[in-house]
């Protein structure tokens, strides 16, 4: 197995040495260097000082990787109602299935199933593992990971990949634990080699560092991507995967957990939360026209804030204020429509992934912070863009 | 000053245009609604012209202009004030420095900053900081200018151990009435030469001169920073406990005082828990050093002292999401008190320190005497406090009578106990009868003949200050 | 009760930035600190000490100077803390992780409850609390919102899912990783500062352990690998958009299928 060798000897900076490790793994202990369980392999310290830190490989535990073959999804839903990032998953394992010339299978566990089932063989995967027991009615994670683990015993796939989901988050670590093999959560990008090793890129440190990493000894690959990362697959004309129920001992549907009641979640109205906001800014002339906000908000699965002016003429609650005193939010989405971008607002939602920004003056200072600069009249981009996200979802 | 000015006419305006090109100067009804007033409820009046400069040379060609022609003129930054000291009450000619807005030169061999003085406060922070430097004063509204900053001398919570913003002006660049561009102070650490103008121009309101460059003092930035929360059984308690930390001689850099309701009105607001409710009242105390051991050592005594005193615990916030959890309700205590109530006017009293406990209790006496809410908090390390007068469920009317009431036994007692009208957010239009009230006439004309000396005509934001 | 929560020290920022031409990493000179979200594991374990009485131990896994947080979490209420330190523990991923911290509960107590936080800060992987489970034989429910009830023998608990809250009851023994914000985690007190001063942190290294397969731990049981880390591409996209209100409604509608919100 691999390890870093130190060279002491040819230490001459100990301070700059220890200083090259971003994880504080590094330490100058009676006069030497040496490394802690900080340590994460990144290998940094091997990239910058290579006369001292030396990256030493050891004969390493080898698996047949012909005998794995296959790439499976595990299909997330709540009592048959499927997650939509399992389709993007599915559309992801075809397009690596292909390099590699291996077969796609999903797998679904749950009670009464089978639509489900067939649902997913429409989106092109060559086979759809099915659990279907009583027992399976909600997630429980010890009967759940049972019927994962037989699937894998009996097909032996080579990469699982499964949702990030609440479910996702839970199941995948059990299984890979338990294969005593690599998980990499919330991947962003994923490619196979030709010997079907899985690359796969994922941030750490709240997404400030990505992370190249792979899994070259164990199999199979675990990973896990989260939602709208990939993109989900057009159907197919004719589906030719075939469905196959398959069963395990009773003894493993038994779960410590008794799921009492599954209830839709209360909405958090809380902007902070958002992932999408619509922002009302000054540019509204009247009250009754904040319904367009509002509106453009309900189809995009979003939250109305506000600037100041328009709380202080009672039209917005305060609490939905955005900016140095009042809330900062970093939603992946921020649409602010007739806000001209005083720096108490800016400050307040700078941070967003996508900021895009309506108004009518060219000048407004919101279009210096804006990574799509919108220059048009709310009340007619407004009802036009609403008009035509409602066509589309007809 | 009731004093008849010249109503700004056609051609006025051409000159104006001949030295401000069209996209940066506005006219009657082209100008932005935010330009009528600043954070003073009430007080609404629109400039005839806006103009955005851009250098000291176009701010002197139009003072010296409006100086022969009887126009005012009326400085401007982002108008975060809360006194009407950049609100147009004449009318005239406003100057907004909005687009003055660069960094000049950063001095590391003096430790000197120097900046238009259109620059966020927040701005300056992050330049500085980002080279391990820093600008101790830290008023609470970090969009102002720092333009508006000097020229209020603004405070903020680390006035106990640092100073307030004059203290960390060197040198100015300052347009007079007349036109001339004069250099005040420099990059010297000591100055004894004649009278301190630069002192005088710092608060001065605008009423003085233009500022169109500042060189800032800066110091080393302190690496490690901890905040001390400390409840106590009652708000008196709490605030009485402020002198005995004084006295203990381990100063921090912020001592604030802050009541359970306010803490309320935060959480309402911001829709976030405070990390402790098991008390009325806190004191906030922040040091800063650096090394851990070194801060430690410190706020160590400090919590001795404090639990001496009554304190029922003392609670560590030594990371960045303890430190957002406490100060981010602290940061909205003004916002949330707004946004409690229907309308509020202010008193920003300052007294010495030791008198900080009985003015707060009498602002209690005060709120029932008067029958209205008073919510209070502020730099209870420096006597600078902040009390509001809100206005809830009364009519207009009745508001207006109660409010003067209770200002005027407010402002009463803050002189019986040794302090004065304005600790940091100056005095401007809003509050000038209680400077006249307290100081006398005597004062009031030593005012009036530096203003004249510097601004003979009395053009320059006229009505404000004396 | 005894409850057993797992906590980490991480670094004081995330703001860390990397060179994509050297490799080299810059950060800011903050210090260490606790996982932000162990504080509200280590929260709700308080909250249950006071309502239901308790016994809480906190485990951490690292180098000595880890020993800092087990203070801390003594200075917010902690009865007993444990360091798995030991040089073998190093380069470890998610599963040498789990495997050493589940030998290193065997070791230490005998919880009724684990808590994790839901994940760390510099990691982000949410994976450790769940292998860890797997690990010892006990199940697991993650994402807890709410707990809404504890017996002797098992406790109720929200689980929170993308669209619906799943009501769940768990039989102890049993982990559970909880949300940000299902309580407001306290400050550390300097009351407990003081009076915990002299409690002392048991240490664990690899020889303490009951499975001496040195394979298992550290980088050896690693499975993952760091093959490159580099920065992220950030958006720097500034485009303006001007023309008629359709042209303008067809370039947002095509951003916003493009981005994936529609």
């Amino acid at each position: 197995m691999a390890k870093i060798i130190i060279h002491n000897e040819k230490v001459k900076a100990h301070d700059v040495l220890v200083n090259l490790c971003p994880f504080n793994a590094i330490e100058f202990m009676d006069s030497k260097i040496t490394i802690n369980s900080g340590c994460k392999m990144c290998k940094l310290c091997v990239k910058q000082a290579p006369d001292v830190f030396e990256f030493f490989e050891e004969e390493v535990r080898r698996v047949n990787k012909s005998e794995w073959k296959g790439i499976a999804v595990y299909i997330d839903h709540v009592e048959g109602d499927i997650h939509p990032v399992s389709f993007e998953l599915i559309g992801k394992a075809r397009t690596l299935a292909e390099k590699i010339n291996h077969p796609v299978h999903a797998v679904l566990i749950g009670e009464n199933v089978m639509q489900a089932a067939e649902e997913i063989v429409k989106y092109g995967v060559d086979e759809v593992f099915v659990y279907d027991e009583t027992e399976l009615k909600n997630f429980r994670v010890e009967p759940y990971a049972a019927c994962f683990e037989n699937y894998i015993e009996s097909v032996k796939p080579s990469i699982v990949l499964v949702g990030g989901t609440t479910i996702g988050r839970s199941l995948a670590p059990r299984l890979a634990a338990r294969f005593r093999t690599g998980l990499t959560a919330d991947c962003t990008v994923l490619d196979v080699q030709e010997n079907t090793d899985l690359d796969q890129i994922r941030p750490a440190f709240g997404g400030n560092i990505m992370a190249h990493i792979h899994t070259p000894n164990h199999r199979p690959q675990f990973a896990t991507v989260r939602y709208k990362i990939f993109d989900a697959p057009e159907m197919i004309d004719k589906p030719f995967g075939k469905i196959t129920r398959y069963t395990v001992s009773k003894d493993l549907l038994k779960s410590k957990i008794e799921v009492l009641e599954v209830h839709d979640k209360a909405k958090s109205e809380s902007i902070e939360e958002a992932e999408v906001i619509v922002v009302v800014g000054s540019a509204f002339k009247k009250k009754e026209d904040l319904s367009m906000a509002f509106k453009l908000a309900a189809l995009l699965d979003a939250k109305v804030a506000s600037t100041r002016p328009l709380i202080e003429k009672g039209w917005m609650d305060a609490k939905l204020q955005i900016g140095l005193s009042g809330r900062t939010v970093r939603p992946k989405l921020i649409i602010t429509c007739g806000v001209s971008g005083s720096v108490q607002f800016v400050a307040g939602m700078k941070g967003s992934d996508q900021i895009m920004a309506i108004n009518i003056d060219r000048e407004a200072s919101i279009f210096k912070t804006a990574h799509y600069a919108i220059v048009g009249d709310i009340y007619e981009v407004l009802p036009k863009l609403i008009e035509r996200i409602e066509n589309e979802r007809l | 000053m009731n004093r008849a000015y010249k109503k700004i006419d056609q051609e006025d305006i051409e000159f104006f245009q001949s030295v401000i090109p069209k996209s940066r100067l506005f006219i009657g009804e082209e100008i932005h609604e935010d330009y009528s007033k600043d954070e003073l409820a009430g007080v609404h009046r629109y400039p005839d012209v806006v103009v955005e400069a851009l250098c000291a040379e176009e701010i002197s060609k139009l003072l010296k202009y409006c100086n022969e022609h009887d126009i005012p003129v009326i400085p401007r930054g982002q108008g975060t004030g809360l006194v009407g000291a950049s609100v147009a009450i004449h009318g005239g000619l406003m100057i907004s420095t909005i687009k003055m807005n660069r960094f000049i030169e950063l001095d590391k061999e003096n430790l000197t900053l120097t900046v238009e003085p259109g620059v966020l406060l927040m701005e300056i922070s992050k330049y500085v900081e980002d080279e391990d430097l820093f600008y101790p004063p830290d008023p609470g509204e970090k969009s102002a200018t720092i333009g508006g900053n000097i020229s209020t001398n603004a405070g903020g919570m680390r006035a106990v151990k640092y100073g307030v913003t004059r203290d960390f002006v060197r040198g100015l660049e300052v347009v007079l009435m007349s036109g001339e561009i004069i250099q005040i102070g420099g990059k010297v650490v000591k100055n004894a030469s004649g009278y301190s103008i630069k002192d005088l121009m710092v608060g001065s309101e605008g009423t003085l001169g233009f500022i169109t460059k500042a060189i800032l003092k800066l110091l080393p930035l302190p690496k490690v920073a901890v905040s001390l929360l400390v409840p106590f059984p009652t708000l008196e308690q709490a605030v009485e406990t402020v002198p005995l930390i004084i006295k203990s001689k381990f100063i921090p850099t912020a001592i604030e005082y802050m009541e359970r309701r306010v803490i309320k009105n935060a959480e309402d607001f911001l829709g976030k828990k405070f990390p402790d409710a098991s008390s009325d009242a806190y004191l906030l105390l922040t040091f800063d050093g650096n090394a851990l051991d070194e801060v430690e050592r410190i706020y160590e005594k400090v919590a001795d002292v404090c639990l001496e005193a009554g304190a029922i615990d003392v609670f560590i916030s030594d990371t960045q999401e303890r430190q957002e959890s406490i100060w981010s309700a602290r940061g909205a205590f003004l916002e949330a008190i707004k946004a409690s109530t229907t309308a509020m006017d202010e008193c920003d009293v300052v007294v010495p320190r030791n008198q900080v406990a009985k003015f707060v209790k009498y602002t209690k006496e005060v709120e029932s005497l008067v029958d209205i809410r008073i919510a209070s908090f502020g730099h209870a390390g420096d006597g600078n406090l902040h009390v509001y007068v809100l206005k809830d469920q009364y009519s207009d009317e009745v508001y207006t009578q109660k409010l003067k009431e209770a200002f005027d036994l407010l402002y009463k007692r803050a002189a019986e106990l040794g302090g004065h009208v304005s600790g940091e957010h100056g005095i401007g239009y809003a509050k000038l009868p209680y400077l006249v009230a307290q100081q006398g006439p005597v004062y009031m004309n030593l005012l009036k003949g530096i203003k004249f000396a510097f601004d003979p005509k009395g053009l320059l934001n006229p009505g404000k200050v004396c | 009760m005894e409850i057993l929560v797992c906590i980490k020290q991480v670094p004081g920022t995330t703001q860390v930035e990397i060179d994509e031409e050297t490799g080299v990493l810059r950060r800011d000179g903050v210090a260490s600190k606790m996982n932000p979200y162990d504080l509200y594991a280590l929260e709700s374990a308080m909250v249950l000490k006071e309502k239901y009485g308790a016994t809480v131990h906190v485990l951490t896994m690292g180098p000595p100077q880890a020993e800092h947080i087990i203070k801390e979490a003594y200075m917010m209420g902690a009865d007993h803390g444990a360091i798995l330190s030991d040089r073998k523990f190093a380069g470890a991923d998610v599963w040498a992780t789990a495997y050493t911290l589940s030998q290193g509960v065997k070791r230490f107590c005998k919880p009724d409850l684990i808590i994790c936080g839901k994940m760390t800060t510099d990691g982000d992987t949410a994976q450790v609390g769940p292998e860890m489970a797997e690990f010892l034989g006990i199940p697991h429910i993650a994402n807890v919102s709410k707990i809404v009830d504890v017996t002797r023998s098992n406790m109720t608990v929200e689980m929170d899912m993308p669209q619906t809250v799943e009501v769940a009851k768990v039989e102890f023994p049993c982990l559970i990783t909880v949300e940000k914000g299902i309580f407001q985690p306290r400050l550390p007190s300097y009351k407990l500062k003081k009076s915990t001063a002299q409690l002392n942190v048991q240490y664990y290294a690899f020889r303490d352990l009951e499975d001496q397969d040195e394979m298992k731990y550290g980088l050896n049981g690693s499975p993952t690998q760091v093959k490159r880390i580099f920065p992220p591409v950030g958006n720097d996209a500034h485009e303006i958009w001007e023309g008629d209100s359709d042209t303008l409604t067809n370039q947002m509608f095509n951003a916003l299928m493009r981005l994936k919100f529609i």
